[in-house]
């Protein structure tokens, strides 16, 4: 880890407008993250968690203030300009996994590489050594509606490695598993994310994972307390 | 059933606005055009027969004569002689008014103070209201007409004021001596066009001295005796035929239209029962997860078909409401056209407004709700077979639309051939011609959805290699979903496959026609010679004009005809009569060989020849023999040859001038052929002709009449042209919606997409790409599909409906122009999804489950 920040958010501030009135999730938040750094984030059913990774990967923008990836204000740019950026700074692991139902899970894991770049014969025997690691050798051409949670998971996982991002954002991956595939999956983050040095911010209730944090927070009052 | 259940079902269509709206159109559109195309057709038809009886009352039979009627004297042999008194005599023919020359007005002469039975309803009402005044000014002014108020209102006309007709040049002026007052809507729909005046006058206008169109009798059970009476004086030329009958008659006529026209409305509606099986399966399946949780609380299965059905039936009332609402505007539109089409074919029909009847509306209701609630079984079905235990995922239930599909692919195989079979082992019946088609159109959407998964299989594995993951995408997105986007692409199919088959048949038939009139137009110009038939003034002056016109000096020979009317087996048949020269008689298109003597058979023997559409609707055979009204009494007549005509449907007999000559009055000419000599200028030569025509004579060029023929041909296609059109548009919204909804529930994994990093002018591509790929595998299929319908269009149904034969032409550009329609309609389906969807937050996206 280093202390340089990959991620800066300044006075953050965001609201919904519900049923006629306007319901603020966050306001004026500002938080640090330096490069390599593991953030839990801990917070009840609806206080803004998944809505924290949205603001920060750009995919929801704010009302007002900044965030900064690896010193570009993405909040300043184009809807455009913030995919092209998502699609190669930041990966995602969802509750839901949210793989591509129509495509293999080797296309699974090509798809992210193949909107940067062309893909070569080394990408596609580095998607196969990844899933041979993960145990997914003979899995290649399954669709994934044919792989159990834990094993779509740890495809999600795989899909947000293969083309190195600089940060993850894993909203409740262990959400829709069982206690011993939550753990596998949070080893599998552990090691495969972690010790790769990247930047991780996961939205989570395990209590599993705060060991393995940098810096724990949760979401109280609109802003977020260090705990 | 319990209301919250209701309300949950209620909720949920509220939530989805636009497939609810979108369930709504597909079945108001198809009732819409059912009952329009039925409303226009039966208000085109009562028209005509309630024309015929505002003037003839209660008459149970009529006296009719071919060319020139009847002569008056008729009338007062069988009154005087016969002692008769249940008769009324009318004399009609069209005028137009010198101030509205756009439209023509039939104008009845009758007698004022006939016998009260047979008097006509308005009639009978102006003498209830004691204004019978005007009935007596009318048989004692000469030149004074009635006519219904609104008439005159339109006409800027009050009582008093006088107006000018006009007939065959001739003009008259009139005076207004009293306007009728209409009760209702059919009197006023019947005497909005029409101009009463007493016989002497209408026999001036006309042109019809002496003579009369028809005697209209009264006959009842109790004196059978009459008919003996009338027949002892009636003449050679004339019949005693039965009013209803003649209407029956008539709708006979029209029936092969008639049956072609609601086969379209029909193929609309089932058009419009995919888009609603694709809008309600859609709205089922998007519930699954609902159904289950219901399932798991304890709702039966029973309750959840109710569910379904019961919003079925909602939508339905909804949508066949509006489908009325429509169909009734639309058949205002349709019946101008169905009118022409039927003026140009059959017989003079003056519709000016449409007549909404309870049965219609209730044959629209019975088809919309029916149509509907068919529709929304398969869907209701598979609802009840959601399990409460696992909510099945998108795949499981595709792998189990991969078995209907094969199985669907199987019956597809037995279905085209056995709609072949039909099409040609079923007789003469249209009924079975035009089943043949929706069978084959259906076998042909069966095969759809097998043939669309080894298509999509193709171009994945060229634009993947091509393009990659996201090149690949598209087909594997309409192969995912081949159950959804499968019946979408055989709704499409359909439509343009019977735009194909209408395109082929129609091209075919011009074709067909465009060499008839080229080959049967031999000479440089033409005169026409209209006119009241029967006047011996007549048969001089055209006898005199044709031997000036033999006399010019650039007039290399003549040829001429006579159109009349000669009773053939009991009713009044259309006869050509020719005087040939060897030009014309090489203009002849025979259905077979013909023998080399047979122009000499046809000059000298008691012989005719007849059109295919006669042959083929009275069954008649080279060597038979038909009897001909003469005045010797019936006479046979063979038939040496059957040709080809296409001038109209219910054909003709033609027979040498000599021949005709033997046995019937001479009545002149129709037309005469000019054959210039050689070299000539056929220019110069029309202006010298012209200079010998009277004012109602006239003379135009082969290339003028060629021309004329094939308007009034694209003519009598317009309504066709126009229902097709009308399909073709059910069939986009049923994409249309089918695409959206597909979208709607794919939104989700758009925001995956996007989440990852696609921008929204890839997703749109994709999107776009996959609907263009639906529309283009439609517009593929839709080529051996349609083909096979313009087959079975061209040798079966035309044919069985008019008895005509026409060659096959292919045009590949009606292929592009069919394959091009599917691809670009689809596309167009697909640009609304995919910018709501490109302009969907990712956040939202994901968000939606």
């Amino acid at each position: 880890m280093t202390t340089e920040a990959a991620i800066t958010i300044q006075r953050v501030s965001k609201s919904y407008l519900e049923s006629g009135r306007r319901h603020e999730i966050f306001s004026e938040l500002d938080l640090q993250v330096r490069r390599g750094e593991f953030i839990v984030l801990l917070g009840r059913s609806g206080s803004g968690k998944s809505t924290f990774l949205n603001l920060v990967s750009s995919i929801d923008p704010p009302d007002s203030g900044k965030v900064i990836i690896n010193g570009v204000n993405i909040t300043g740019l184009s809807e455009h300009d913030r995919t092209l950026f998502r699609r190669h700074h930041i990966g995602f692991v969802f509750q839901s996994y949210n793989l591509i139902p129509t495509l293999t899970v080797a296309e699974n894991l090509l798809l992210p590489l193949e909107l940067i770049k062309r893909i070569t014969r080394k990408d596609r025997e580095n998607v196969v050594e990844l899933l041979a690691k993960l145990n997914f050798a003979d899995r290649l051409d399954s669709y994934p509606d044919r792989l159990s949670g834990g094993e779509q998971q740890r495809v999600a996982i795989a899909r947000v490695l293969i083309h190195d991002p600089d940060v993850i954002l894993a909203d409740e991956p262990t959400g829709n598993l069982d206690l011993d595939t939550g753990k596998q999956v949070l080893e599998l983050l552990d090691t495969l994310v972690t010790k790769a040095g990247k930047t991780m911010i996961m939205a989570t209730h395990s209590q599993e994972v705060i060991g393995k944090a940098d810096r724990v927070f949760s979401i109280q009052n609109r802003t977020l307390v260090s705990r | 059933m319990s209301s919250i259940l209701d309300r949950s079902s209620r909720n949920f269509l509220w939530q989805h606005p636009w497939q609810l709206a979108l369930a709504i159109v597909g079945i108001a559109l198809g009732v819409a055009v059912v009952i329009s195309i039925d409303l226009a057709m039966e208000s085109s038809l009562t028209a005509f027969e309630q024309a015929g009886k505002a003037f003839t009352g209660t008459a149970t039979h009529r006296i009719i004569a071919g060319d020139g009627g009847l002569d008056e004297r008729l009338y007062t042999r069988l009154r005087v002689e016969q002692g008769i008194q249940k008769i009324a005599p009318v004399t009609s023919g069209y005028v137009e008014l010198a101030q509205h020359t756009d439209e023509s007005f039939k104008l009845v002469g009758i007698d004022p103070f006939i016998e009260k039975s047979l008097q006509a309803v308005w009639q009978q009402q102006q003498n209830a209201n004691k204004t019978s005044d005007f009935l007596t000014r009318l048989l004692g002014e000469p030149n004074t007409a009635l006519m219904s108020e609104q008439t005159a209102r339109r006409l800027h006309l009050k009582i008093n004021d006088d107006f000018t007709v006009m007939a065959d040049n001739r003009e008259q002026r009139l005076k207004v001596i009293g306007l009728l007052a209409p009760d209702n809507a059919v009197s006023e729909q019947v005497l909005a066009r029409l101009i009463i005046s007493d016989i002497a006058t209408a026999q001036e206008v006309l042109g019809l001295f002496g003579r009369l169109s028809s005697i209209e009798v009264l006959m009842d059970k109790y004196h059978p005796e009459i008919l003996t009476k009338i027949g002892k004086v009636l003449p050679a030329n004339a019949l005693l035929v039965s009013t209803d009958s003649q209407s029956q008659s008539m709708r006979e006529m029209t029936r092969a239209f008639s049956i072609n026209l609601k086969a379209m409305g029909l193929f609309s509606l089932l058009v419009g029962m995919f888009l609603i099986y694709n809008t309600m399966t859609f709205l089922v399946v998007q519930r699954r997860r609902l159904i289950g949780s219901l399932r798991a609380i304890g709702v039966t299965r029973r309750q959840i078909f109710r569910l379904i059905i019961g919003e079925a039936f909602l939508l339905a009332i909804i949508g066949t409401l509006i489908g009325i609402a429509l169909g009734i505007a639309l058949g205002q539109g349709l019946l101008y056209l169905i009118s022409e089409t039927i003026n140009a074919l059959y017989f003079r029909i003056d519709t000016t407004s449409l007549m909404v009847t309870p049965v219609q509306i209730g044959k629209g209701v019975l088809l919309g709700m029916g149509a509907s609630l068919l529709a929304v079984l398969p869907p209701a079905f598979e609802a009840t077979r959601f399990s409460p235990v696992t909510v099945l995922t998108r795949s499981q239930l595709e792998s189990g639309s991969r078995r209907l599909i094969k199985a669907a692919g199987l019956i597809s195989l037995v279905l085209i051939p056995g709609g072949m079979a039909l099409a040609f082992f079923s007789g003469k019946s249209i009924n079975l011609g035009l089943a043949s088609i929706f069978l084959l159109l259906f076998g042909f959407a069966l095969l759809t959805p097998v043939c669309t998964l080894l298509f999509m299989k193709l171009i994945e594995r060229l634009f993947g290699r091509l393009l990659g993951i996201l090149g690949r995408l598209p087909a594997r997105m309409v192969s995912a979903e081949v159950s959804r986007t499968g019946i979408s692409i055989a709704a499409l199919m359909i439509a343009v496959a019977a735009t194909i088959g209408m395109d082929l048949m129609i091209g075919s038939f011009r074709q067909t026609v465009a060499f008839w009139l080229q080959a049967s137009l031999p000479a440089d110009l033409y005169v026409s010679l209209p006119g009241e038939k029967m006047t011996a003034d007549k048969t001089l002056a055209d006898q005199r004009l044709k031997e000036k016109l033999a006399k010019l000096p650039n007039v290399q020979m003549l040829s001429s005809v006579l159109h009349t009317k000669i009773i053939a087996d009991d009713e009044f048949t259309q006869v050509s009569v020719f005087e040939l020269n060897a030009k014309l008689k090489k203009s002849f298109i025979f259905k077979h060989n013909v023998e080399d003597d047979l122009w000499n058979r046809f000059e000298q023997q008691q012989s005719v020849i007849v059109t295919e559409p006669y042959a083929y609707h009275h069954a008649v055979r080279i060597g038979q023999k038909i009897l001909l009204q003469t005045a010797q009494g019936k006479l046979p007549f063979e038939v040496i040859a059957i040709y080809a005509d296409y001038k109209g449907d219910r054909g003709h007999l033609a027979m040498s001038r000599q021949n005709y000559r033997h046995f019937w009055p001479d009545l002149g000419y129709s037309g005469i052929g000019v054959y210039a000599k050689d070299g000539a200028d056929v220019q110069k030569l029309e202006n010298q002709l012209s200079k010998l025509l009277t004012a109602e004579q006239s003379v135009k060029s082969d290339r003028a009449i060629y021309k004329a023929s094939m308007e009034v041909f694209e003519q009598t296609f317009t309504i066709t042209e126009t229902l097709r059109w009308l399909s073709a548009a059910i069939a986009f919204t049923g994409v249309f919606s089918a695409l959206m909804a597909l979208q709607f529930e794919r939104i989700r994994q758009m925001g995956i997409l996007r989440a990852i990093g696609i921008t929204t002018r890839q997703l749109t591509a994709l999107i776009v790409s996959e609907t263009g790929l639906m529309g283009l595998v439609a517009g593929l299929l839709a080529i051996p599909a349609g083909y096979v319908v313009a087959y079975v269009l061209i040798f079966v149904v035309y044919q069985r409906s008019f008895g005509w034969t026409m060659a096959f032409y292919f045009d590949p550009w009606v292929i592009v122009q069919g394959v091009a329609l599917a691809f670009i309609a689809a596309l167009f389906a697909g640009i609304f999804p995919a910018l709501k969807m490109a302009q969907t937050k990712p956040a939202e996206a994901l968000g939606t489950e």
